[in-house]
């Protein structure tokens, strides 16, 4: 090893045995936990069992549970993406005043705890909320419309809760685009809405990325929100594996269950990436 | 009907104004250099002909047609960025197609517009690569095709060969300069550099702050500088300063700070006394031999001597002012000696003479 990688080595070395410690090595250790099965009633047992990940595909309750976290994470990506591009458009394209105080805006939520965020959508969407409320008053509905432990719930609240980090992904994406490549454009007879979908939009293809791979991410992994809207009864993965290991201690399930989500992630962002690089002709 | 006119076109922001009151007429075919310093307003007058700049007032108007309310995507021009602004994620070929695409053009007819465009800049092998995998050369030819292919009424260029290399900027000199005659569209380019201006224009508009200083040939820019701006800008000119001298008898001259008297054609009509800028260019600036009468000439030395290939550069100390001039590498007076004495000799009508822009009369 020469001198200068030594030194490199060295100078990472404190931040890279605290998450050997801290991080790798619990998770090999779920490695053999994931395979051995689980008795309800006496716990784990000593055997070997690949059922704990045949289920996740096998079991009905458990395929629906995933199908669930992989369109939330989908739907939360998808509205972020629909809803936070405009903004960002305009946030990249404004004054340096203009910009500031947007991006102060569009950070502002997030100084907000998550669980205040979360309570905040329970009152408006449960069946005494304010929207049932409101629309029972003015005559619209007679019984309130169920807003909660469903799917509706979780799309609203989260895309709410993740939108900020894709407008703060998206609006250095846009920035960078050159005016010249799109001035250029516009000198070829192209119209504004052509330029926008010829070239800002592929252009932006690498801040689209990172936006989506985020807010995909952090929404098929989020506890807090899906147990507090979805309620006990409507999981996703992550409240599925928070409650095999805190709640029922089929820490088996939990552990396999947890090695697919992660799994999923990475075969998400892996295709992801190919395909936007292609488009974004950055491949 | 010219191809191009500007009609007393400005552009003023708080503060500053850009351009003031530009106005130009441009033959069709014709070949125009915007030349002056950065901030000058060349830029801002560019980009105004193609709209991406509104003018405070004034009017464009190209064949007779005011166009100063179309926006940038109905004006039928092509414009060529120092930049390049290439689309960086499609290949050569669509690059090229993507202005011909708005026009309708399609199929075969579209294949064979874009593969004349890439021939002409002599790129016909690389349609199917992208930008990045090209040179800055390459790259430059590739938005000069991009321009040209949808046979646009004006080609506008901004600043196009500054990110080059020396040598190959004046290879793509030459070669805009031949296409541009090939394909006959009127041109206007910007540049700061006066050689690029001078080698490649039918006319130069030399601009300064905002305001047209010359507009005419590059010939007359040269031997007949219209404004002090012009004289100190064109050429490699010695800037000066000093007051204007009248004799009863003789010719008017300017006796230069700390220095020689010269006389000035420039200065007939001056106040004796007046405090002007002088510019006399290195390259008027004659060595005297033997025959030049003495009275004509200036007695100074040699106070350094440098070597730049075909020519060599003396700085010489006439008393208290020092003028640069140069001679030929292979001709009789490449050889001086640091502190040789030398007479030298500047024709009055090359003594470029204005009143001065900041000091008071005397």
């Amino acid at each position: 090893m020469t001198p200068r990688r030594m030194t490199g080595a060295l100078l990472a070395s404190p931040l890279l045995l605290l998450l050997l410690l801290a991080f790798v090595a619990p998770v090999l250790l779920m490695v053999p936990l994931s395979l051995h099965p689980y008795e309800p009633g006496t716990g784990i047992s000593a055997g070997w069992t690949l059922a704990n990940y045949t289920s996740i595909f096998t079991d009905e309750y458990y395929r629906e549970v995933v199908v669930r976290t992989l369109v939330l994470g989908f739907g939360v990506t998808a509205i972020c993406l629909l809803m936070g591009y405009p903004l960002a458009y305009y946030i990249a394209n404004a004054g340096p005043k203009m910009r500031l105080a947007l991006t102060m805006l569009v950070i502002f939520p997030m100084l907000l705890n998550l669980v205040v965020r979360s309570f905040g959508w329970i009152a408006l969407l449960a069946n005494r909320g304010l929207v049932n409320n409101l629309l029972m008053d003015v005559g619209l509905i007679e019984r309130p419309i169920k807003m909660m432990f469903n799917l509706f719930g979780l799309l609203v609240g989260m895309s709410h809760i993740f939108l900020p980090f894709m407008v703060l992904m998206l609006v250095p994406a846009i920035q960078a685009i050159s005016k010249d490549v799109q001035a250029a454009a516009y000198t070829l007879a192209a119209s504004r809405l052509r330029v926008f979908w010829s070239i800002t939009l592929p252009m932006s293809a690498p801040g689209i990325l990172s936006g989506s791979i985020l807010v995909f991410v952090l929404t098929i992994s989020a506890l807090v929100t899906p147990r507090m809207l979805g309620g006990p009864t409507y999981k996703v993965m992550a409240t599925l594996i928070y409650d095999d290991f805190l709640q029922t201690l089929d820490w088996p399930a939990g552990a396999a269950m947890s090695f697919a989500l992660t799994a999923l992630t990475l075969l998400v962002i892996g295709l992801s990436s190919r395909v936007l690089k292609r488009w974004g002709g950055h491949a | 009907m010219p191809a191009l006119t500007l009609d007393r076109l400005e552009k003023r922001y708080p503060g500053h104004t850009a351009a003031s009151s530009v106005s130009l007429s441009v033959r069709d075919g014709e070949f125009i250099s915007l030349l002056g310093p950065s901030g000058c307003g060349k830029t801002t007058v560019l980009r105004m002909v193609a709209g991406l700049i509104e003018p405070t007032s004034g009017r464009i108007l190209v064949d007779g047609r005011d166009v100063t309310a179309l926006p940038t995507n109905r004006r039928n021009i092509g414009l060529v960025f120092q930049s390049y602004a290439l689309f960086p994620h499609m290949t050569v070929f669509e690059n090229v197609a993507f202005g011909l695409r708005r026009q309708g053009v399609q199929g075969n007819d579209l294949k064979q517009r874009v593969d004349q465009a890439l021939a002409s800049v002599r790129l016909s092998a690389l349609g199917e690569r992208m930008p990045r995998q090209l040179s800055g050369g390459q790259q430059q030819r590739v938005a000069v095709a991009r321009s040209i292919a949808p046979r646009p009424s004006i080609l506008l260029f901004d600043e196009p060969l500054s990110n080059l290399d020396a040598s190959l900027r004046d290879e793509m000199q030459i070669e805009l300069k031949r296409l541009q005659r090939e394909v006959g569209i009127t041109t206007l380019f910007v540049t700061h550099d006066q050689g690029e201006a001078m080698s490649m224009s039918d006319r130069v508009c030399v601009l300064a702050h905002g305001v047209v200083q010359q507009f005419d040939t590059p010939e007359a820019i040269y031997h007949r500088p219209a404004t002090g701006f012009v004289a100190s800008f064109i050429g490699r000119p010695n800037r000066l300063a000093g007051r204007v001298v009248r004799s009863p008898e003789g010719a008017a001259a300017v006796h230069l700070d700390n220095g020689p008297v010269l006389t000035a054609s420039g200065a007939e009509g001056m106040a004796h006394g007046a405090a002007v800028d002088v510019v006399v260019r290195q390259e008027d600036i004659r060595f005297a031999d033997a025959s030049t009468p003495h009275a004509a000439t200036l007695a100074g030395r040699v106070a350094m001597r440098s070597f730049v290939g075909s020519r060599v550069q003396y700085l010489l100390a006439f008393g208290g002012t020092e003028l640069i001039a140069e001679a030929l590498t292979n001709g009789p007076h490449a050889g001086l000696e640091v502190d040789a004495p030398v007479r030298v000799a500047v024709e009055p009508q090359h003594v470029y003479v204005t009143p001065a822009a900041h000091r008071a009369a005397a």
